[in-house]
This record gives C-alpha cells, structure tokens and sequence, in this order.
C-alpha cells in the first residue's frame, strides 16, 4: 500500500509527493483539507492536528515559531504517545516521511519563517538533590493546579481543559510516562516546559523559571513515573484494580465518560455526513438512521439529557432495559445488532451506572428521533422469505444526514 | 363427498399458507423470546481466564476479557454459523463490511499461527486498537473497525486486551484481504454490513 509518487513532468517536488503518502495515510484523521477534521478527528482525545494553524504541540522551538522539519520528523517517524498518532517508522520509508513533512508545512503560510530554536544548555544530571529542587519548583510553578499534587490530578483545581479549537483535552497523568505525547526523557519533558505546548493552556516557563530550574523540574517528573501494568507482580496488578475500581466508583461520570466514549456509543448515536464526519452541534443526539433489512428502520436515540427528545424522562433503569436488553421504553424490542445489548449485558452493575450518569451529564441537544418502524407486511414477508427461503443476505444500512429524524434527508 | 374434500383441501392451504406467514413473521425470534436466549450464549462463549499460572498475567487477562466482551468485539469478529453465532469459533471472524472505500471482512482475532493474529506482534495489535493503522499501512475506516473509540482506552486497558486475544483458543479460518477500491455503497448509506453466512468462505 505504499503510495508511489506521482511522476509529472520530471521530478516532482517533495510536497507534491508527500501529498500523495498524506492522501493515502492520514485524512482519516488530519481531513483532506489539513484542517484536523477527518472522520475519525471527533472521536479523539486530544484531536488530531490541524495544519493550517501552524500551532504545534511538540517542539523545540520558541513560543509561536514554527517546529523544526527534525521535530516534524520525530512526531511522524516515533509517533506521539498516549494520543491516536502511530509511528509510522516501521511503515513508511524516511523518504516518504521526508516528503509529508514537506506537504504538511505547504498547509501553513507561517511555515515561510525559519523556526527559531531554543537553546538546551548544559542540562542538569539527575540527582536527589536535582529531584528535591524540582519538587520546589513544581509547587513554586503551581503545576499541581492542573496536574495534581502528585502529577496525576489530586487535588487540581481545573480538571476539564480545552485547546485553542474548544476541544477537550486532558492533563498529562504525569506518573504514566508512557502516554507523554512528546517523549519521556528528561530532555523531552524539559522542552515541554521551556516551549509550552501551542494551542493548549500549558505555558512555556521560560520567563518563570531558569533554564536549570526547568532540568530540576523535568527530573522530577521523570522520578513520579509509576510502574507500569505491564512490569507488576500479581499482588501489584490485584492492587491496581482494586484501586482503578475504587477510583471509578467515586467519579461515576468520568468513568462513564471514558466508558462511552470507548465503547463507541458515539459512532452510531452521532448523526453523519457522506464523507462520515460527525454533524456538528449533534454529537450524541441521534438521528442516524440504520436500515435493518428485512426488519425495518431504526434510527438511533436521543442520548442527551433533553427531556422532550432525549433521555431527559427516562428512569435509569428504562435506559438499563435498552442497553442491556435491548427492550424500549415503550416495550419495542431491538435486533441484537448493531446495538450490542447481548454484550453490555455483561456490564458490571457500577459501570452501568457510571454510563447512565455520563449520559445524565451530557447537555441536551433537542433532535426529534424518529420511532422504529416495520416495512409494510407484504414488504416484510418477502424480505424475510428472501432471507431465510432463497438464503439471500439482508444488508445493514447506516444512512447519513439525521435522517432518522422527521426532518432529515433518507 | 367431493364437495367436502374440496373445502377441506382450500382449508388445508389456506392454514399452511397462514403457518407459513407466520413462521416467516416470526423466525428469527428476535422479538418474542427473552433477550436472556441471545446474550446468555454469548456472554458464555467469552473464554474464561482461570487456568493462566502467573497470577499477574491472569487478573490482566480477565480485565482485558471483560473489556473485549462488553465492547462487543464479537458482534463483528465473531464467525456466522447455521444459527447466528458458530461460539465455538470465538472470534475468528468472517463478517462482511462495505465502506465507499473499499471491502473488508472482520479479521481472525484468535492466536492461530497462519491465520490468526499470532503472526502479528503486541504492537502491531495494539497500533490498530490505537490507530487503525493495519500492518500494511493501510488505515482502516473508523466506522467498520472503531478504533478511535478504541484509541481511548488506557494504553494498560490495551494491553490488557491483548494480552486476552493472546488466550483465546485458536482457530484456523483464513480471511481475504481487504479489497480497497473506491465502491458506491447501496442506496447511498455510509455502511453496508452483512452477517448470516460466513464471507471468509464465500469471498474467496
């Protein structure tokens, strides 16, 4: 599948072969246009880059410069952990990375001005001494604010966050290295600090604090990394569990929030357009119709907290009767697919909850869903005749464009 | 006398044909028997971890089994059988999903050597829950495999996954690979997805 490039009139220019390797390798997430709105862009947490801002996250260089074209490379090449973004190393050629780092810079004029690197200094080797001074520094810096007394959101004073797109966006957990989108060494982390991450609320610190302050402060990060699942004993991952349980327990709708979100209720409950990004202002509204041959049309419900069109009236155990058997409100039965009731059925009774509470959070959105309806009876007979007679498969369809609602196009 | 077997015999076809209609109305059950009938099979199938030694390994399997079953991989990896599901065949896959950018059969998620995810290693797994990204570079549509949802779990949720599909029992039920060529999907839908019969078998 790699892309080859395109041969018109000799030698094409690096950006115009890197369109072809970003054609064929990162729309689905980044769109066609760049703009970090393909159709997967909705579902992401943070949201893929968008291109045209020119605002980077990962960079070694100064607040509202441009990254360097080896930054660029590193993201592509390694990845960025703890975010959707793979590393493509392994896959693509150096060539083919070369080039779509190219195309990509082609996407913002402010790639016109050469980047302006920061200066790394000597560095600070870490030590107990250096770590003591980075814990001062953490407090002095009040990084706990977002990120917790002890790097994973105890005690934050803000826990929700949004980028320069009004997007959600979490705090780094700054005990689980692995997940940090830019790297894990004490360079990396240093970087973070002394550039800031564009287009997010953390700030570069570079008028806060020294640049040896900053080292201080990368080793101490570095030393609240926490064993990874992957590296316990029994005893440690039994412990774990108990206490990710515990922490469910008491924040339900977070639980719930990370639930359905990776369960995916979105991806059906979220009218789309034709290219299947996600309708704006709809997100978890509805309204996509499914076409279940030969049962009949089932547009997908309401699931926000709107009380005329939503789940706003709904008791939870009504909306437990829907998720775990597929039995509606007013007593209508569900196919056991595409909404997989037989597997939430499985549910454990405190993520169920969790869910319903989520749900219960989520900002009404009024989106009249239209009921389930059967095809006329001849209609329905011969498909079902079709299916089980003549062995002729009945398609699942999913159609765009809210036309599960009464205004909707079908 | 021949009048009266007459009507008997408009009786006898009419009755049949009503039987009929009322087989066809009725069968697959799915609206009158008790959901119980349908998710307790499945929730069944899902391999049990017990009989892993290392402790660690075993509690990460069973978290990871019951992210797998209640994300409901098996509604599009499981392997159509004559009545719904073949449980025996956990997970092997065999579904057919049409996207406008091309054909894909659900994948064999079992360790089988030759056709399974066993020639595939834990990161090449995990970039697909992660990213989509197939071995071959090709990214899957987010709407016939959800791995952006999927890239929402916790990188140790995801391994946790892994490492389960690494305990299931194998089986060897070869897929075709995608077939990626711009298709107009039927009636203009975004998806068309079929189940019923096994298109492992019947796209080769």
């Amino acid at each position: 599948m790699h892309a080859q490039p395109r041969m018109v009139g000799g030698a094409p220019s690096d950006a115009t072969r890197g369109k072809v390797v970003y054609d064929a390798h990162c729309v689905e997430c980044h769109g066609a246009s760049g703009k970090g709105d393909g159709p997967a862009a909705q579902t992401l947490t943070p949201r893929p880059r968008d291109f045209s801002s020119s605002k980077y996250k990962i960079r070694s260089t100064e607040t509202g410069s441009v990254p360097t074209d080896d930054d660029l490379i590193r993201s592509v090449r390694e990845g960025l952990a703890g975010s959707a973004m793979p590393g493509w190393q392994r896959i693509l050629p150096d060539s083919d990375i070369a080039d779509v780092v190219q195309y990509v810079k082609s996407l913002s004029p402010q790639f016109a001005q050469p980047p302006v690197p920061v200066t790394l200094g000597a560095g600070v080797a870490s030590s107990p001494q250096s770590i003591a001074r980075g814990s001062s520094a953490y407090e002095k810096l009040q990084c706990g604010k977002c990120h917790g007394s002890d790097g994973r959101g105890t005690g934050a004073v803000t826990t929700t966050f949004e980028d320069d797109w009004r997007q959600p966006l979490n705090a780094a957990d700054l005990t689980e290295p692995w997940a940090f989108h830019g790297g894990a060494t004490p360079r990396d982390i240093f970087l973070r600090f002394r550039t800031g991450m564009m287009g997010t609320p953390m700030p570069s610190f570079k008028d806060a604090a020294t640049d040896a302050e900053m080292w201080d402060l990368a080793n101490y990060v570095v030393s609240l990394a926490r064993k990874p699942l992957w590296t316990m004993n029994g005893d440690e991952v039994a412990a774990f569990y108990k206490q990710r349980d515990a922490d469910a327990k008491a924040n339900p709708v977070k639980r719930g929030r990370q639930l359905v979100d990776t369960l995916g209720c979105g991806t059906c409950h979220t009218a789309v357009d034709e290219n299947r990004r996600p309708l704006p202002g709809l997100s978890m509204a509805g309204g996509l119709l499914i076409r279940i041959t030969p049962f009949g049309d089932f547009p997908t419900g309401n699931l926000t907290s709107d009380k005329e069109t939503g789940l706003g009236s709904w008791t939870d155990d009504e909306i437990k009767q829907v998720i775990t058997r597929g039995v509606l409100k007013d007593g209508t039965r569900l196919p056991p697919y595409p909404m997989d009731w037989a597997a939430y059925s499985a549910m454990g009774a405190d993520d169920l909850s969790a869910v319903i509470a989520y749900l219960r959070s989520l900002p009404p959105v009024k989106n009249k869903v239209l009921r389930p309806s059967r095809p006329f009876l001849p209609v329905y007979l011969w498909g079902k005749f079709k299916m089980l007679i003549l062995q002729r498969d009945p398609p699942l369809l999913f159609f765009p464009g809210n036309a599960g609602t009464a205004g909707g196009r079908s | 006398m021949k009048r009266i077997l007459k009507w008997a015999l408009l009786v006898v076809v009419v009755v049949a044909a009503c039987g009929f209609m009322a087989f066809l109305y009725l069968i697959p059950p799915f609206f009158i028997a008790a959901p119980e009938t349908f998710s307790g099979p499945i929730v069944a199938a899902a391999p049990k971890m017990d009989d892993i030694k290392d402790p660690a390994e075993r509690a990460i399997a069973e978290r990871g089994r019951y992210i797998a079953l209640t994300t409901g991989c098996l509604g599009c990896h499981g392997t159509p059988g004559a009545q719904g599901f073949d449980l025996d065949k956990y997970l092997s896959g065999g579904q057919l999903f049409i996207e406008s950018s091309g054909r894909y059969v659900s994948r064999n998620l079992t360790p089988d050597n030759e056709t399974g995810l066993a020639r595939r290693t834990d990161d090449e797994v995990k970039r697909v829950l992660r990213s989509g990204v197939l071995p071959d570079g090709h990214v899957a549509p987010y709407t016939a495999m959800p791995w952006a949802n999927f890239s929402n779990w916790t990188e140790e949720d995801r391994h946790a996954v892994v490492v389960f599909l690494r305990h299931v029992k194998p089986v060897r039920h070869a897929i075709p690979d995608p077939v990626l060529k711009r298709t107009p999907v039927r009636d203009g839908a975004v998806e068309e997805g079929y189940g019923g019969v096994d298109y492992a078998l019947r796209e080769r």
